[in-house]
């Protein structure tokens, strides 16, 4: 117990609680407000997906900054393909295996070309958002699907989003796989030790295709579902919230020195994110300075995240 | 002046950059025949303005093992300051001058990170980026800000001897000049120290810390002068200037012979970078492709100059690996005959 | 310029050994010392502290009788010190004289390099030593040799008033130790400090004048080179109490058949290697740093890549290409640096030892956490690794527990470890642990285990083998029962061809 209280969760925990109290009182309680909840729980959905996929990357030593643009261009591909009529879970898998294959292309080059991760995935943003203007010549792209609306807006009973079961879904999922399967646990060995791992007997490579295929994905499914919530693929769609994923896995612990971290300490970063980001919004903070507030956030939490982990480097050396 | 010391201020990939680009220039104006028009040769020169200034300051980063992915926004940001000071009623001297002053600020700023808190260059100037992208939205409520000072836009419209637009005459210069700099200055030779062997570097007495802090605020300020340029040539500093400034400086620098791992290149070689890639999207505007297809291509371009290196410096490796082997192998011979 | 150069009862120790107790001799100007001693004698600790990488517990260092007090290595630069090691210091994509005079190019005061100055100053520095270079060429495409001389120029260029060698033949060819020991010779006769260590006879004799030698960390010898021979040398070197501890071993004398056959095997490190490893038995590798070794370790766990030869295991020609599939073919790894190659540091020692059997402790997908913990379990008490439970991080053992767990990770049940390989095992660890380890190792061997042990320590693999190998550039010298096996003659094995 006393470990738990003094762990980095338990102090973004107070941070989350102490957040909330502070904007519902701001806000006179209306971040409190049913509606205002269900716009919460929804936006957690999106960034739950991309910090799924940012955050595991992250603990194998990776990133990837590429999951916005293909999280806009498979919702491109998704609304598209709906308007030629195709029935509405082709479109989604289409939309998923796109993603899936611009994540094989991270992969492949990280690993067979050499590149630094964060420059071969700065490269696929580019091309992405770009790919995704293309497609549409720009213009935004209505959803006339009734089940992809469905997926995106349904409220069940009155109050849950949709979307946020299928987020639950896969955070408990990941949880499991990261924790409980052989693949979880060669992304935390891999992260901590690559050369080790590889003498032990794990293939480095296997992981991190693995780790960008579904991080490609998952953004792919995270764009479509904004998509589907906005009743509109349009260009800026997830664009802006790929370092929400970003910053809400380091918020929640997983280190950028990588092999450390879950998706217990992720859950915390997403909610804190998301409600720091609504906050704003319902305090009436205007929105360039909520992007202003999102830029320090992720770069206090990166300076946060470097200086703990080079403390705890120190002592380990000193034993 | 040798050949050897030529090739390298060019770095080792100069000519087939050339023939890729002349090559490219062709095609073209095969399909457009205006592309090779003075008009759009003029067009060409300004738009290697802007990414050329944040390039030099970019290399001489990447050279050094850093990067700065925030450039593009300061770049931007140093043409807001610089249009807001006109605004206030500063003459555009003083103007400039509180632009490049910014631009030193972001320079230290990024420099306190890297040094003091040792974040990795790069994942600290993308935080960074996102702040500056924030507060440029917030300072500008999303509007471009008006510089409305004829004498001001000469800086953008001016040329030299007729036909050189000032921008680009501008960028060359400062080209020269930093060139100059790596390749005859002590300065110079020790940011490819760092680049190539940090640790060999201090010992030889070599502050790492200082120099790095030095190509910080350097870039900052360079990029702060591209701002201001391209705000004279726009008459208007606009928040949407900006947004690839980082990655296309990398992209073309990186083309030009710059190892990512630091310790390689020059600016001959970016010049060429530069010239191409913006050839490349002058050209694709040219035959009549909308400005988002130059996106996909710049990443695209990036992957190949990447991949590019890649390849070449294994198989540099490769050949000194099997010369090793090759003088070992009848080292031992030898020894057996003997 | 300096005369002397004195280390007087220089002692440093590192937790559980004893790198060099109250070693004291001088070197002066205008001579060609050496250090000579085997691994692990104490040569590159005495380097480190003269060069200012690290500190002595006692004893100093005195240049003309006045103590030197390096912090930090630029101090020992400064102070006059040049240690050329066998990494090379330099940056490859700049040219020949930028790095010969780095950190210092002649400049005006506006910084611009005088680059007519740089290039005749060097050309003159490399033609004094008549080296076949030119100031102008890029380091990046040199010879390892010759970028060695660029460093030696460096050095020189420095006015080092010490200039120390640590293993400088290791790379090179005939022609090229010519050239190097001309270039050593001047320095001497430009009445420079030199200190020449190494472990090859030959080159000793033939430039030095004052021979030191090393033992476990004491000076055992100091002699003028003219006075003495190889075999007083070698006597020196070697001879030592091993005591009781392998006397008392419980060892395997059955042999079963052949586990491990490898057939001239070549990669780019070791060239034509065969060797026959039996059930039960246990092969050593013997030679000096440098030897090819662990690159021949790696070869056969899959770890890089081959080039032609055969590995057999148990009858059966095997063709993997990486870790995992030696490892599906019954051969082990414990690799040589424990910590950057073998363990997860910021892991459990639960989650290290059952790396290489994440497939074999699964319930349908998932992992089943009880098995693990028996696993590891059963490891934690088979090998006595002291820890109080096994979800304590590996990083914060001590050294022996830890390669306890990279040993429990290689021979768990789960894993049906046929072939063994354990590079440098005991390196770190304390007198009483190693014991344990040598018991340890005999064990895997009557267990049906065909064991390789490397190990630098001439005694250590002398009695803890049946069969040695002996290395030296890459290939087997010689091949001896422990029986008529003795300390010198593995040396001289080990030293061969140099």
């Amino acid at each position: 117990m006393m470990t738990f209280l003094k762990s980095k969760n338990a102090i973004l925990l107070f941070f989350l609680i102490a957040l909330i109290v502070i904007f519902a009182a701001l806000s006179g309680g209306g971040t409190l407000r049913p509606s205002n909840i269900i716009n919460i729980l929804q936006s957690i959905t999106i960034v739950s997906l991309l910090t799924i996929g940012a955050g595991t990357l992250m603990i194998a030593g990776e990133i990837d900054l590429s999951l916005g643009g293909i999280g806009t261009m498979s919702s491109f591909v998704a609304a598209l393909l709906l308007k030629q009529g195709v029935p509405w879970f082709a479109a989604l898998v289409a939309a998923v295996a796109v993603g899936a294959f611009i994540g094989l292309i991270n992969g492949f080059l990280v690993n067979e070309l050499g590149f630094q991760s964060f420059i071969a995935t700065l490269a696929t943003a580019s091309i992405t958002t770009g790919a995704g203007y293309i497609f549409t010549s720009g213009l935004a792209v209505t959803i006339e699907d009734p089940t992809f609306r469905f997926i995106g807006n349904k409220l069940l009973f009155g109050y849950i989003p949709f979307s946020v079961l299928i987020a639950i879904i896969a955070l408990i999922v990941y949880a499991m796989l990261l924790n409980k399967t052989k693949f979880g646990r060669s992304v935390y060995l891999v992260g901590g030790n690559r050369v080790a791992a590889r003498l032990g007997g794990l293939k480095p490579k296997k992981v991190l295709y693995g780790l960008f295929i579904n991080a490609g994905a998952l953004a792919a499914l995270a764009g479509t579902l904004l998509a589907s919530k906005l009743l509109v693929a349009n260009t800026v769609g997830i664009t802006s919230s790929q370092f929400a994923g970003l910053t809400a896995a380091i918020l929640g612990g997983i280190s950028f020195g990588g092999g450390t971290g879950g998706m217990g300490g992720a859950i915390i970063g997403i909610m804190v994110l998301s409600c720091f980001n609504n906050g704003m919004t319902m305090v009436n903070i205007p929105p360039y300075w909520q992007t202003v507030a999102s830029g320090a956030l992720l770069l206090a939490a990166i300076t946060l995240d470097f200086v703990t982990t080079s403390r705890r480097n120190k002592s380990e050396v000193k034993a | 002046m040798n050949i050897s010391r030529l090739k390298r201020a060019f770095g080792s990939n100069y000519l087939a950059l050339i023939a890729v680009t002349a090559a490219v220039s062709l095609l073209f104006y095969i399909l457009n025949h205006d592309f090779l028009a003075l008009d759009n040769i003029k067009n060409i020169m300004n738009a290697m303005s802007f990414t050329g200034t944040i390039t030099v300051g970019m290399a001489l980063l990447l050279i050094a093992g850093e990067v700065d992915l925030a450039s593009g926004a300061e770049a931007c940001f140093g043409g807001i300051v610089c249009a807001i000071a006109i605004q206030a009623g500063l003459p555009w001297p003083l103007a400039l001058v509180a632009a490049l002053a910014f631009g030193a600020c972001c320079g230290f700023i990024n420099a306190f990170f890297v040094n003091v808190v040792h974040i990795m260059g790069f994942i600290c100037t993308l935080g960074i980026l996102g702040i500056y992208n924030g507060l440029v939205s917030v300072v500008t409520d999303n509007h471009p800000v008006p510089a409305y000072v004829p004498s001001f836009w000469k800086l953008g419209s001016a040329t030299v001897f007729g036909i050189f637009p000032l921008p680009f005459v501008i960028m060359v210069v400062l080209m020269v000049a930093y060139g100059l700099v790596l390749t005859r200055t002590n300065f110079g030779r020790n940011i490819f120290m760092i680049g190539g062997n940090r640790r060999a570097a201090r010992l030889c007495g070599i502050n790492p810390s200082r120099i790095v802090t030095a190509l910080y605020v350097n870039n900052g300020m360079l990029a702060a002068l591209a701002g201001v340029i391209l705000t004279a040539r726009m008459h208007n500093a606009s928040p949407m200037a900006a947004s690839t400034g980082a990655i296309d400086a990398i992209t073309a620098a990186v083309l030009g012979g710059i190892s990512f791992l630091g310790g390689v290149g020059g600016m001959g070689g970016c010049f060429i970078g530069i010239l191409l890639i913006t050839v490349f999207s002058a050209g694709l505007t040219a035959i009549g492709l909308p400005s988002y297809w130059q996106i996909v291509a710049q990443g695209a371009i990036l992957v190949f100059a990447l991949s590019a290196d890649f390849f070449n410096s294994k198989a540099r490796r490769k050949r000194l690996e099997r010369d090793e082997i090759k003088r070992r192998r009848e080292f031992a011979r030898n020894k057996e005959e003997s | 310029m300096k005369n002397r150069l004195e280390f007087s009862n220089i002692t440093k120790a590192f937790p559980g050994i004893v790198a060099l107790s109250e070693v004291s001799f001088c070197a002066d100007s205008g001579h060609i010392t050496a250090l000579l001693g085997e691994n692990g004698a104490g040569k590159s600790t005495l380097l480190k502290i003269l060069s200012g990488d690290i500190k002595a517990d006692s004893g100093e260092v005195l240049l003309d009788g006045e103590a030197q007090n390096f912090k930090v290595p630029s101090d020992a630069l400064r102070g006059g010190i040049s240690v050329i090691y066998q990494e090379r210091q330099m940056v490859a994509s700049l040219s020949v004289m930028e790095n010969i005079f780095a950190g210092e190019l002649p400049h005006n005061k506006f910084g611009v390099i005088n680059y007519k100055k740089l290039r005749k100053e060097a050309q003159e520095l490399i033609d004094l030593f008549e080296l076949p270079l030119d100031a102008r060429m890029t380091v990046g495409r040199l010879s390892v040799a010759q970028q060695q001389m660029v460093e030696i120029m460096r050095a020189y260029r420095r006015n080092s008033d010490v200039i120390a060698f640590d293993e400088p033949t290791a790379s090179l060819a005939d022609t090229e130790i010519t050239i190097l020991f001309r270039l050593i010779k001047e320095l001497a006769r430009q009445g420079k400090i030199v200190i020449y260590v190494s472990h090859r006879m030959a080159e000793i004799f033939q430039i030095t004048d004052k021979i030191i030698v090393l033992k476990d960390g004491k000076k055992v010898a100091d002699f003028q080179t003219g006075e003495t021979d190889e075999p007083t040398l070698v006597k020196a070197m070697v001879g030592r109490e091993i005591g009781d501890t392998f006397n008392k071993l419980s060892r395997c004398t059955e042999r079963g058949d052949t586990v491990l056959e490898v057939k001239n095997l070549t990669t780019k490190k070791v060239t034509d290697i065969s060797l026959t490893l039996r059930s039960g038995e246990i092969v050593g590798l013997a030679g000096l740093v440098g030897a090819g070794r662990t690159e021949l370790a790696r070869a056969i766990f899959g770890a890089d890549k081959v080039e032609s030869g055969e590995i057999v295991i148990e009858g059966r020609s095997t063709r993997y290409k990486n870790p995992s599939g030696a490892l599906a073919c019954g051969v082990a790894l414990c690799p040589e640096d424990r910590k950057e190659e073998g363990l997860v540091l910021s892991r459990s020692i639960r989650q290290n030892i059952t790396v290489s059997v994440l497939s074999r402790i699964r319930k349908f997908i998932f992992l089943d956490n009880a098995k693990e913990k028996k696993l590891s379990d059963i490891a934690v008490e088979k090998y006595d690794i002291k820890t109080p439970s096994t979800g304590k991080l590996v990083g914060e053992l001590s050294g022996g527990n830890q390669q306890k767990v990279i040993l429990g990770r290689a021979t768990n049940e789960l894993m049906a470890t046929k072939v063994l390989i354990l590079d440098e095992p005991t390196k770190g660890i304390d007198v009483g642990s190693k014991a344990e380890i040598y018991q340890i190792i005999c064990d895997f061997a009557k267990s049906g285990m065909g064991v390789i042990v490397i190990s630098s320590e001439l005694p250590e693999v002398l009695n803890i083998s049946d069969t040695i190998y002996v290395m030296a550039n890459g290939k087997i010298t010689g091949v001896l029962s422990r029986e008529e096996a003795s300390e010198e003659h593995v040396l001289e094995l080990a030293m061969a061809g140099q």
